[in-house]
């Protein structure tokens, strides 16, 4: 008897006791195959290739461009990189062995600390007030009102721009003289709180959190939508039968069935943070006022083009690689659990 | 009884203006870039968020010549297409071996796949550079091509992986009953079925090649391959003072992108959650 695993796919010889059915309809039919070994009458069954190495070699080939240039081009960049960390290099001449000098460097380098508590600090931030929010009004969204399809659709739309495009928007948003935000502060008689949003070292790293906030938040709002509606609605009703307020559905009943997709959006952010936070910042600020808002992958272009040192710029790489590496490692892992 | 219904209304109407409140949050700095774009210099300086009084649309065209537009557009149009047209077959094909056949270390190579999954987009990309430059591709649009692709395997896979799981697997059988070899069953029968998810990763996967700047900056070195991204930062850089051609710089950018998201907003979505809340 085979055994049948739910989406795996043993090509079969129609010999065997289930295909009974499949080999009636097959002798039936006027163009079926009259060898009875295999209903593949191709050069390699000719060839009597056993059949596991058919499939397995029929997998291969789909494989193999993906493989390839996954391999080449993600995998062996981190050896690679590691390789380099190892090396002095400006990118042009032959590359010096420095053994762990440049982590050393790294690890006594003040600006590299302050990136890396900016990145930290910036992907908590972030991550906390974008779920918030978007929790918040996927709730609200998926009460009983009209336009559910409007507003999550204009609630989404940042989130299809580039950020590039974002950055130069809200620079200008953030203009101390002719922006946006200054302009409303004013005309509403709040004066008072008129700031050098960008140029402010104090205030500039929020300022860009801001942005990025402003960007996400629909993607956030989508997922908890998505994980709202896919519960139950007897278990709020039960809840409401049983005597509960509209609190207590919510926090007890509610919100512990999102936890997974509360989980995976979390992870999401975070681990976005790391990277997106390059994007925004270059665009923004380039990391200024001051490294005020350096965030790790700034400062590690910086090195890497303006001050050509390329090896110093993979040792970060490679600090980073590792961090994130274990954040990824755990949203995996949350995201391939299955609800049960 | 009466009690109740206006305190829910009232609620009702919270709700809304929650809403509204976010929408306008959402849009209004994108209606902004509009209206200011079609202004002149001077309304520009004068008046900040009115409508503008005399569209200028000429300043789209100033824009378009400024910004070398019409290449920079073309060389978007490249990269996007040409990673979507590797990423595309290739995802699917791996997703389908590692989902559907069956052989030794089947489970291995997916479990690497993933791998991919957990390295964010960018981390690796300076130690990329280094290996573009010895396959000596450096500063072409294909190393662009090539990199995006690489890197939008991994997510690639895990959807696609995700929608071949859910095709009954008698499929396979009944096709090679039928007398299909089997890369015509994967190809007539199990691909258009999943061909959802073919949809989703193509609109995530373009919509991310089509705004990317980060890899992008760091392997394109010369002017004239740059996307609309980089040589929107390069064109702010130059255009310090003809803000409303900045921002039709912007809205061109985004525009396209804004209409093809309002046609398949759908997708767009249940793309992203589908990664998400499936799992």
């Amino acid at each position: 008897m085979e055994r049948f695993r739910r989406g795996n796919i043993r090509l079969r010889q129609p010999h065997s006791a289930l295909s009974r059915r499949f080999r009636k309809t097959a002798m039936t039919k006027t163009h079926a195959p009259e060898r009875h070994e295999s209903t593949d009458d191709s050069l390699l069954s000719r060839l009597r290739i056993p059949h596991r190495v058919q499939v397995a070699g029929f997998a291969f080939v789909m494989i193999a461009p993906a493989l390839l240039l996954f391999v080449l081009l993600t995998i062996y960049p981190v050896g690679r990189g590691l390789w380099i960390s190892f090396h002095r290099w400006d990118g042009v001449s032959d590359p010096t062995w420095v053994g762990g000098a440049n982590y050393k460097f790294v690890v006594n380098d003040e600006v590299f600390w302050n990136a890396l508590k900016n990145t930290v600090l910036f992907a908590i931030v972030v991550t906390v007030v974008k779920n918030l929010l978007g929790l918040l009004f996927a709730l609200l969204l998926n009460s009983k009102i009209r336009g559910q399809t409007f507003f999550r659709t204009a609630g989404f739309m940042p989130v299809t721009f580039s950020f590039v495009v974002i950055g130069v928007l809200w620079s200008w948003i953030y203009n101390p003289t002719f922006g946006l935000l200054n302009a409303v502060l004013e005309s509403l008689g709040l004066s008072a709180w008129i700031h050098g949003w960008l140029s402010d070292p104090r205030l500039a790293l929020w300022s860009v959190m801001c942005v990025d906030i402003w960007k996400w938040t629909g993607l956030h709002i989508v997922i908890f939508l998505a994980g709202l509606q896919g519960i139950n609605k007897e278990y709020q009703e039960a809840a409401t039968v049983d005597g509960a307020s509209r609190w207590q559905g919510l926090t007890r009943v509610t919100l512990p069935l999102l936890s997974h997709v509360t989980a995976v959006s979390v992870f999401l952010s975070i681990l976005g943070a790391f990277v997106s936070s390059y994007d925004v910042v270059y665009v923004m600020t380039e990391g200024g006022p001051f490294h005020s808002t350096e965030v790790v992958m700034t400062w590690i272009v910086t090195t890497a083009f303006r001050f050509s040192k390329v090896g110093k710029a993979n040792a970060m790489s490679m600090i980073l690689f590792v961090v994130a590496g274990v954040l990824g490692f755990l949203q995996y892992r949350i995201m391939s659990v299955r609800e049960d | 009884m009466i009690k109740y219904r206006s305190a829910d209304a009232l609620a009702r109407l919270a709700v809304y203006l929650g809403l509204v409140v976010m929408t306008i949050v959402a849009l209004f700095p994108v209606l902004w870039m509009i209206f200011d774009s079609l202004k002149s210099n001077a309304e520009f300086y004068a008046n900040i968020w009115s409508y503008p009084r005399n569209p200028m649309w000429q300043n789209y065209a100033l824009a378009w010549q400024r910004g070398q537009i019409g290449e920079r557009l073309l060389n978007s149009v490249i990269v996007t297409t040409g990673t979507l047209a590797i990423a595309l077959p290739a995802a699917s094909m791996a997703a389908y071996a590692v989902t559907r056949l069956q052989f030794r270390g089947r489970r291995l190579l997916f479990y690497f796949f993933m791998l991919g999954m957990m390295i964010p987009n960018g981390v690796t990309a300076i130690p990329i550079l280094s290996v573009i430059i010895d396959l000596g591709l450096v500063n072409t649009r294909l190393s662009l091509i090539l990199v995006l692709a690489a890197q939008a395997l991994a997510f690639d896979i895990f959807i696609m992986h995700a929608f071949f799981i859910s095709l009954p697997s008698e499929l396979e059988e009944a096709a090679l009953i039928d007398g299909c070899t089997p890369l015509t069953a994967f190809w007539r029968v199990i691909l258009p079925l999943a061909s959802p998810g073919l949809a989703t990763i193509a609109i995530l996967t373009g919509l991310d090649t089509w705004n990317e700047f980060l890899l992008t900056s760091i392997l394109v070195r010369s002017a004239d391959l740059e996307t609309l991204p980089l040589g929107l930062v390069n064109f702010v850089g130059r255009a310090t003072q003809a803000y409303p051609q900045m921002f039709a710089y912007l809205a061109m950018i985004t525009v396209p992108v804004m209409i093809l998201y309002l046609i398949a907003q759908k997708r767009f979505i249940s793309g992203l959650t589908a990664g998400a809340v499936k799992g």
